[in-house]
């Protein structure tokens, strides 16, 4: 059956540059949102078992994003992939419960080693 | 010229590419000055030389608007135009508390602290932007354009070789201190067409 994944950013190239960077042989099914309260709503709905989350974004940023899934008890594995490279922001967000931090643009090989380590793919 | 010579993804790229530019000068602010720097989404916007006051001053709002302190490189390369960082005077002050100098700075001192901190934001960004598009800069060294005036009367001043430019601005702030960076960078029209070919090229890679 097919993993179903979340990808969020609020940059279309950006998305897509994430989707191509997912192994090519893993069988998913790919959901994408442009926003923070999009990615919530979804993440809801379909319940994703892994979503690739962007921090710098209008309205509703990654941090809150993963602040409310924490609240709400929203289990999904989170891999942060940002262009805020700063060891803080990474701290951050590995606290709030994300599995992995990794740089844009994003390199197809540390996602899959993530990924690998996640039990994913 | 108006943005609507770019297409919606020419300018989801540009402000991507700006996004990650700025990212990486953002951690070398951090590291510099030791704090979080939280980090804007970057603004594109079409300006014309006679509107670049009214422009930058809408865009930092009205606790800046009243007296910052501006400092203007250029850049040369495939790519040209100007780069001018504008800091509210507030942050000026913090800034040598922040890199750990003495207290009471000197005028003078103050002064290079600024034109340092906008050479290596400036840098950055430049190196951000031509890693991605593929292109390289030379840049001038730093100059200080006004310091504690209104936005108006600093950037009113500096004669400017272009009528239109297409101007991208990012915000780098210190939480919880004062001290606040906005980086204009403005493209003349002969620059622009060679930003949306580079830009194409992006695209056409993905």
């Amino acid at each position: 059956m097919a993993t179903p994944v979340l990808v969020v950013d609020d940059s279309t190239m950006s998305r897509k540059l994430t989707m191509r960077a997912l192994p090519a042989d893993w069988n998913v099914e790919l959901h994408q949102a442009s926003g923070g309260e999009e990615a919530l709503a979804l993440c809801r709905q379909i319940k994703p078992r892994l979503m690739l989350l962007d921090l710098t974004m209008p309205g509703m940023d990654g941090f809150e994003v993963l602040e409310a899934m924490g609240r709400e008890g929203l289990e999904c594995v989170v891999v942060v992939i940002s262009a805020d490279i700063q060891p803080k922001a990474e701290a951050r967000v590995l606290e709030l419960g994300a599995v992995a931090f990794l740089p844009k643009p994003v390199d197809a090989g540390q996602l899959a080693r993530v990924l690998r380590e996640n039990g994913l793919s | 010229m108006s943005l609507k010579s770019f297409s919606d993804d020419q300018l989801d790229a540009l402000q991507e590419t700006a996004n990650i530019a700025m990212g990486q000068a953002g951690a070398v602010l951090a590291r510099l000055l030791d704090h979080y720097v939280a980090l804007s989404v970057p603004r594109a916007k079409p300006v014309q030389a006679a509107d670049l006051a009214a422009t930058v001053s809408a865009m930092l709002g009205p606790s800046l608007d009243l007296a910052v302190t501006a400092v203007r490189q250029s850049f040369q390369g495939r790519l040209r135009g100007e780069a001018i960082s504008l800091f509210g005077t507030e942050g000026c002050s913090e800034l040598a508390d922040l890199l750990g100098h003495e207290s009471g700075a000197g005028a003078e001192q103050q002064e290079e602290l600024l034109l340092d901190v906008s050479n290596i934001l400036v840098g950055a960004v430049l190196r951000g932007l031509g890693n991605q598009l593929h292109t390289d800069f030379a840049f001038s060294a730093p100059t200080l354009l006004g310091q504690e005036q209104g936005v108006a009367a600093i950037l009113r001043r500096g004669p400017v070789d272009w009528v239109d430019a297409l101007l991208l601005e990012v915000n780098f702030r210190l939480d919880p201190r004062n001290f606040s960076c906005h980086l204009v960078l403005l493209l003349p029209e002969e620059s622009i067409d060679v930003l949306r070919q580079a830009l194409d090229r992006m695209l056409g890679d993905i």
